[in-house]
């Protein structure tokens, strides 16, 4: 085959692009961790600069209640049980938002009372039921064995939340950095914070049952932090915060082929990896330029 | 068209025995009268007077106790608002440039991009406040005359008819107040109604034709020379008391 | 300071109540308590007990006794019971903790005794080798497993040694029949086809003694995460190996299954109950049943096409 471009020598293909190429559920983890990495990042940079940045694991033991009530209604049905699951996580980041809202306790003290209550009352009613099945490990799915119906769950909360973000994007930022200024100017303040929780409470429960709590929450947090020593302004920092999922997702995938690891963890530590050269290196208050004495500009 | 309608009409703002305050405890107590439309007022008092309170009042933060007030028309959230404490989270990654374009919230809503004018507006609006050169800093290095400056960018852009300030020079240089005082008179050119909450009694004598003395019931409210007289300032200051555990209900009704 | 005397006196009263919870004494009721750690071996012991003996199991239907988390229910089963089964050879890693919690006097008859277990490699650390605990898979360690029931009843309870003696012969004939069926059901299979992909590596037993291979994609345990290496491996094999059947089983995460059936083409096949017995509903409410069950799924996917 002629052309300018040579043939990409065989060891980079069978390390980088092989296992996509021969394997299909490499390529399907590949497209399920790459939705995520486009929807989850945006959200999580927004929960960071709100403080709440372990709102991912609170919610993955809120949902237990409603999988729980799931599985009473219909059984080991992933249908019934996710979506009870969202309905409980829903009802418990919107109770906390709200209480938050009106009353003296700030979003964290919210949402721990909340996230608690809900799950000893998960507990609860799985224990009255007898059964010893570990609800919650059937609803976390992996992303090695993500399906066809896990496969358009993501990709459609990846648009929605893609979309949904374009629309309430400036009263979210106000929200967050004024938000005595947006209720000088508008309504929306309130509505928009329900529904950016909202937001994280699908992309977080719909994650966990499509790649498991531990991807979920993590493509959602790590790259949103590592964002923060690339850059000084918000859409910046949630580009960076894409970049970074994606490849934690691509090379996580490779590293969890190449060298025999579990690939949900692997991907995270790929972000970790990233986050850990940006804390040190990052150029927006990286600790090595702390250190490092440098001639001061001279504006 | 409705903007300018109001802005001829004859009264801005009206309050009729009003009483704002918080846990029952008045922290202005029936107070009555009219800012007229145009009015360059300012609001004078000891500390606990009640300005920040009516302010918040005015603007829709609290609701009142007792009495009302009337905008003529005016929604509250097409008022400029001023806080005396901005409660601006400074550590949130955004540009001087983006939050001053906040200012164009209500004529832009949630969708609507903007464009080549709306830019060409922003950036007169920085210049007005000496600020050109500093629009991509993040808001977290600006000192407090910056931010200062840049809220007054920003409701400049607001092009509101009814403008309330609380304490705006309180933390800021002589330069700086001395600029934004600009502002405010060019904003009572525009025949816009302009509220400030003030400490400084010669700044008020030397600038605002209006005054309202507050000491959370009105002492006197008038043309600035008859207002802020020696015997309403000592009245104003033995009138500001704590709010007190045991009052018993108010037995004042509407005059 | 107020506090500390209430602390004090706190930190006696729950010492207090700790020494309250003894055993009762063990009395002798018509009935024989026999309390067995998981499904499968509740079906035993009660087949060979009959009515003199009323069996409470800890594990019920569908679950895994691997990673199983006692209830203080347990513990009060556990104090008041005659006799004690437990499979051994690692299975119930949980049960010494618990006895010793909860100060249970009774005899524990280890069900796996005298047989010769299989050994494996230990998923948590390669190159050392451990037992295999699934020793009920092959019908000829059930009859041991009889076997031992059936001479622990007779020591615990002298009085009914005829009945269980009894029960333990006939159930041991209709063991004998099983095992003829399960040895003409896997010579029904062509033997190129006797292999399945399971997610539960707990037939090894069954694979030694009859001739089937089952191949799994994780470890024994049924915690382990696979890495895309281990997907890869049982996808290259199954097609390298041709395979035909995949198998879910009621333990472990089924979707991961899905995909590897989905993408080598191979069968999916019903479940196979490996650690547990169904409810009693279910198509594997007994450990005949159970057996039954899986070798007619096991055929049904490997003789069809």
């Amino acid at each position: 085959m002629r052309g300018r471009r040579r043939v990409a020598p065989p060891m980079l293909y069978t390390i980088l692009i092989a296992p996509f190429a021969d394997f299909e559920f490499m390529r399907r983890a590949l497209v399920g961790s790459l939705a995520l990495a486009f929807s989850a990042p945006p959200l999580g940079v927004f929960l960071m600069l709100r403080r709440m940045s372990l709102i991912g694991d609170a919610m993955a033991h809120a949902i237990l209640p409603g999988a729980a009530i799931g599985f009473l209604l219909a059984g080991l049905s992933l249908f019934a049980m996710a979506g009870a699951g969202l309905i409980a996580g829903l009802l418990v980041a919107l109770g906390a938002g709200l209480i938050a809202r009106a009353t003296l306790l700030k979003e964290d003290a919210s949402l721990a009372a909340f996230f608690l209550i809900s799950l000893a009352l998960g507990v609860t009613i799985v224990s009255a039921k007898g059964s010893n099945v570990d609800l919650l490990h059937f609803l976390f799915g992996s992303v090695l064995a993500i399906d066809d119906p896990s496969l358009f769950l993501i990709a459609g909360i990846t648009s929605l939340t893609l979309l949904t973000l374009a629309l309430i994007w400036r009263p979210l930022v106000l929200e967050c950095v004024d938000p005595g200024y947006l209720r000088s100017v508008s309504r929306t303040g309130g509505p928009v914070h329900i529904v950016f929780l909202g937001l994280v409470v699908l992309n977080l429960v719909g994650g966990f049952q499509a790649l498991g709590t531990l991807l979920a929450v993590g493509i959602m947090m790590l790259p949103a932090v590592t964002s923060r020593f690339w850059a000084r302004d918000i859409s910046t920092m949630i580009g960076v915060a894409i970049g970074c999922a994606a490849f934690s997702g691509y090379a996580g995938l490779l590293v969890s082929y190449h060298a025999n690891l579990p690939s949900g963890p692997a991907i995270i530590l790929v972000a970790g990896v990233l986050y850990a050269l940006s804390v040190v290196f990052g150029p927006v208050g990286g600790v090595f330029w702390l250190a490092v004495p440098r001639r001061h500009l001279e504006a | 068209m409705g903007d300018v309608l109001r802005g001829s009409a004859v009264t801005a703002l009206g309050f009729q025995n009003l009483t704002l305050g918080y846990e029952r405890h008045p922290a202005v107590h029936h107070l009555n009268g009219e800012v007229e439309s145009g009015d360059l007022l300012a609001v004078v008092g000891p500390n606990g007077a009640g300005k920040s309170t009516l302010f918040k009042g005015i603007v829709g933060v609290i609701k009142p106790l007792a009495g009302t007030i009337d905008r003529n028309g005016f929604g509250a959230r097409e008022i400029a608002y001023l806080p005396q404490i901005a409660e601006i989270d400074r550590s949130f990654p955004i540009t001087m440039y983006d939050m001053v374009a906040m200012g164009l919230w209500r004529s832009k809503g949630l969708f609507t991009g903007i464009g080549r004018k709306d830019h060409a507006a922003i950036e007169a609006a920085i210049a007005a406040v000496g600020l050109t050169g500093f629009e991509q800093r993040a808001i977290g290095t600006l000192s407090g005359g910056q931010m200062q400056r840049m809220l007054f960018a920003r409701l400049l852009l607001q092009d509101a008819q009814l403008i309330v300030l609380d304490e705006p020079f309180s933390a800021v240089d002589a330069k700086t107040s001395a600029d934004l005082l600009a502002l405010v008179q060019r904003w009572h050119r525009e025949h816009r109604t302009v509220l400030a909450a003030l400490h400084d009694i010669d700044l008020v004598k030397a600038t605002f034709p209006e005054t309202l003395l507050l000491a959370r019931e009105p002492v006197a409210w008038g043309a600035t020379r008859d207002v802020l007289t020696p015997d309403n300032l000592n009245k104003a200051r033995r009138m500001c008391e704590a709010f007190d555990e045991e009052a018993e209900a108010c037995a004042v009704v509407a005059a | 300071m107020i506090a500390r005397p209430i602390l004090l006196l706190s930190g006696l009263v729950a010492g207090a109540s700790a020494l309250i919870v003894t055993p009762a004494a063990s009395q002798e009721t018509p009935k024989i308590k026999a309390v067995a750690t998981f499904s499968i071996l509740g079906d035993l012991v009660r087949n060979v007990g009959g009515d003199r003996v009323e069996v409470a199991t800890l594990v019920g239907p569908n679950g895994d006794a691997h990673v199983y988390s006692p209830t203080p229910g347990d513990a009060k089963k556990l104090a008041s019971a005659n006799i004690v089964f437990v499979n051994g050879l690692g299975l119930e890693g949980w049960m010494t903790r618990l006895v010793a919690a909860s100060g249970a006097k009774a005899p524990t008859v280890v069900a796996t005794n005298g047989i010769t277990p299989r050994r494996m490699e230990d998923e948590d650390r390669p190159g050392r080798m451990v037992s295999d605990p699934h020793a009920w898979q092959s019908v000829t360690d059930a009859k041991i497993y009889v076997a031992n029931i059936r001479d622990g009843l007779d020591a615990a309870d002298p009085a009914g040694k005829a009945v269980y003696d009894a029960n333990a012969a006939a159930y041991l004939a209709k063991l004998g029949e099983l095992e003829n069926e399960v040895k003409a059901a896997i010579a029904s299979i062509p033997a190129d086809r006797r292999k399945i992909i399971t997610t539960h590596d707990a037939f090894g037993y069954f694979d030694a003694a009859y001739g089937m291979a089952f191949i799994a994609p994780e470890g024994v345990s049924s915690e382990a995460e696979p890495s895309a290496k281990d997907i890869a491996r049982i996808i290259t094999q199954i097609r390298k190996q041709k395979i035909p059947a995949v198998f879910l089983e009621n333990i472990s995460d089924p979707r991961l299954m899905e995909r590897v059936a989905r993408e080598t083409g191979a069968t999916i096949g019903g479940t196979l109950y490996s650690d547990a017995l169904s409810g009693p509903d279910g198509p594997a409410a007994t450990y005949i049943d159970m057996m039954r069950h899986n070798i007619r799924e096991l055929t049904k996917a490997l003789v069809g096409s």
